[in-house]
């Protein structure tokens, strides 16, 4: 017995090292972000400067650099906090928000505003129009869970569908738009934090920041419906509730990650992969964990994304697939036992 | 081994019987065939006379009816039924599809002699589809500076309207000259940030907008770039400090736009960007807004003269490009002129001018 309570502090120990470790990874690359850029501000200055009120460094640091770190952040615990809500309530390791249709229908919703905004046109239209359709299709997985019951397969066979479909919906305004607009979408769908600024990130931490409480809270509900949705009920757990709301909350957070930013692909369905094979399946751990892994994944592919070749910028939502999958490969060829 | 001799004998005179006999059928039927380059650089046998006409693009559209063909044309792409005003005539001609994937069933229907689509839209596909059904495809762009005469020359000689077409191209080369030689007296040429369609996407060597900025006596702050439409960060065009930003916009249908306030409203965010305040441009409200239907196209003649004077007010004081572009549309395109197509119209002397 007293083995068992040893091994669990230890592996418990385990967990919170890495964590503290990737809470050090999130800082440092934070400062090497911070300190880098085409300007001629450079790493001294824009300690300095951060502690400055005035000057153009300052304006560099306070409006440029740091509110693109803060959304790296943000986008990145936000995905990599979806994907694993969706992972586990659907107890299925290919769920992500991508599998289940919500980055396609706020595509679509972005290329809907870029076709037939003309005339109104506004950076905020098409970030709006992106948040709206991706609540209508969890609004539509769930509508399709509440009429065919709300089990895993029908849930993640409703968004595959409803994935297919607003891709196809893109697709055909993509057809129609003109030269300019198949111009504008490909590069939405590239993904870019070059576009964020403080009010964007008031506007998408309410959305990333607000679930998370009740996420975590739901800790150990989640923990239970790992072992299936009968055992979960035995023990005390509203399934369909936490199915639905879970839906809800893990849409509302890929929304505000991604309304702004465009697609940044990859992070919602490896962090969660990347974090279970360390930390295991305990959601105390797992959550933040992941949120933690998804913030140094983004951050450092956009950092990357912006001095590898500066001042060209190669999109984030490229250089995460090119950091994550050579990490996610390595864990898996690490691995010897079953991790899902 | 013989069988293969055989076979590849057969195949060149089979070759050889097919151009032979489609030159006799061109002779017997009186018909003269001529051989033109083509934007993707291959050499097109088109028989003469070409009556028939399907085409993909609104650029090439816009040539045709420079040329006074637009009689001609039988078929168009959907997208021109959402600028009506600008094709008052052509809005009702069949529509066979997008200019990227048209409806090649359509266009077999239609049977016109020749199809007009861009070098790279739509693929390959095209010509495999059409071609069986005698069909000749032709891809010309019409949106690059470079080629733009060119191209009318060629379509000029396919549709013999060889004077139209040097009405159109002299028209164009005098405007050319004009800017290319009041540009010999400036002194430097200032720093030029160029906004693509999608925010922080500039234009470097290799895209339309880079061309234009040259011709107009600018310098391209991305003219070091390895790659046409770069994403780049906002730090990057402030440690530049333009002296100019033109920003390029995708919204169409400008022609039947009488409000200022969309290009306005644009201009307004650029010069709201977090740090901008401290560019030069921005300080200088140096920022112009200019629509896509001048920017790049068989307009960029015009889209060009806004950016020299914008460049090099001093230099063209005496010259208003909208009256070019009054002038390219009542006698070319035979409309009357309207719309609007860039914000600020003037060149702002001073900064209180503007708010």
């Amino acid at each position: 017995m007293e083995d068992i309570c040893q091994q669990y502090k230890s592996f418990t120990g385990k967990k919170v090292t890495f964590m503290i470790l990737l809470t050090v990874a999130v800082f440092g690359v934070a400062l090497i972000a911070i300190s880098q850029g085409p300007s001629s501000v450079g790493f001294k200055d824009s300690f300095a400067a951060l502690f400055r009120d005035a000057g153009l460094a300052h304006a560099i640091v306070w409006k440029l650099r740091f509110p693109r770190i803060v959304m790296a952040v943000l986008v990145g615990c936000g995905l990599a906090l979806a994907g694993t809500v969706f992972q586990s309530i659907l107890r299925n390791p290919l769920a992500s928000p991508y599998t289940l249709g919500i980055a396609a229908s706020a595509g679509f919703g972005a290329v809907m505003a870029i076709v037939f905004g003309a005339g109104l046109y506004s950076e905020y239209l098409i970030a709006g129009n992106a948040f709206f359709f991706a609540l209508v299709s969890s609004l539509l997985i769930l509508g399709i869970a509440r009429l065919k019951g709300s089990t895993v397969e029908t849930m993640v066979l409703a968004g595959i569908a409803i994935m297919f479909l607003f891709s196809s919906l893109s697709s055909l305004l993509q057809y129609m738009g003109t030269m300019e607009e198949v111009h504008e979408i490909v590069f939405w769908f590239f993904g870019s934090l070059s576009k964020v600024g403080w009010k964007e990130i008031g506007i998408a931490s309410a959305m990333i920041l607000v679930p998370i409480p009740i996420l975590w809270k739901w800790s150990w509900d989640l923990n239970l419906l790992a072992a299936g949705d009968e055992s979960a009920k035995a023990l005390g757990v509203n399934v369909t509730r936490i199915r639905m709301l879970g839906v809800v909350l893990a849409s509302l957070i890929t929304a505000g990650a991604i309304c702004f930013t465009g697609v940044i692909g990859f992070i919602g369905l490896v962090s969660p992969h990347i974090t279970r094979m360390v930390v295991g399946g305990d959601h105390r751990f797992l959550l933040p964990a992941s949120a933690l892994v998804g913030a140094v994944l983004v951050l450092t592919a956009d950092t990357l994304g912006r001095t590898l070749w500066a001042p060209q910028v190669i999109p984030v939502g490229i250089v995460t697939s090119f950091i994550g999958v050579p990490f996610f490969f390595y864990l898996l060829m690490k691995k010897t036992r079953e991790y899902w | 081994m013989r069988e293969y001799v055989v076979k590849a004998g057969a195949s060149i005179l089979f070759f050889c019987l097919l151009v032979s006999g489609y030159g006799i059928i061109a002779q017997a039927t009186g018909r003269e065939t001529i051989s033109i380059e083509d934007a993707t650089g291959r050499s097109v046998e088109i028989i003469l006379p070409v009556r028939r006409l399907v085409v993909l693009t609104s650029d090439a559209l816009e040539v045709i009816r420079a040329l006074k063909a637009e009689d001609l044309v039988l078929g168009v792409n959907t997208g021109i039924a959402r600028d009506p005003r600008f094709w008052p005539m052509l809005k009702n001609r069949q529509r066979v599809g997008s200019w990227m994937e048209p409806s090649y069933e359509l266009i077999a229907e239609l049977n016109p002699d020749i199809v007009i689509g861009y070098a790279r839209h739509p693929s390959q596909d095209m010509e495999k589809k059409l071609i069986p059904f005698g069909i000749t495809v032709i891809r010309l762009d019409f949106y690059k500076m470079r080629t733009l005469l060119k191209e009318v020359r060629t379509l000029g000689r396919i549709l013999g309207k060889e004077e139209e077409a040097r009405q159109l191209t002299t028209w164009y080369r005098k405007n050319l000259n004009l800017t290319e030689e009041r540009m010999r007296d400036t002194d430097g040429r200032p720093l030029v940030y160029i906004e693509s369609y999608s925010k922080y996407h500039t234009t470097g060597p290799g895209s339309g907008g880079h061309e234009m900025c040259a011709l107009a006596g600018g310098h391209n702050i991305a003219s070091g770039f390895s790659i046409p439409y770069p994403e780049i960060t906002p730090e990057w065009v402030l440690a530049e400090n333009p002296h100019i930003i033109i920003k390029a916009t995708s919204l169409s249908c400008c022609y039947a736009m009488t409000d200022l306030q969309p290009l306005k409203s644009i201009r307004d965010n650029i010069i709201a960007r977090p740090a901008w305040d401290n560019i030069r441009a921005v300080q200088g409200g140096k920022v112009y807004v200019m629509a896509g239907d001048i920017w790049t196209g068989p307009r960029a003649i015009i889209g060009a003269t806004y950016l020299a004077k914008w460049f090099h007010p001093d230099f063209f004081e005496d010259i208003d490009p909208a009256n070019l572009h009054k002038e390219y549309l009542e006698r070319f395109q035979r409309i009357k002129y309207q719309g609007v197509y860039v914000y600020p119209r003037k060149v702002p002397k001073v900064i209180s001018e503007l708010k």
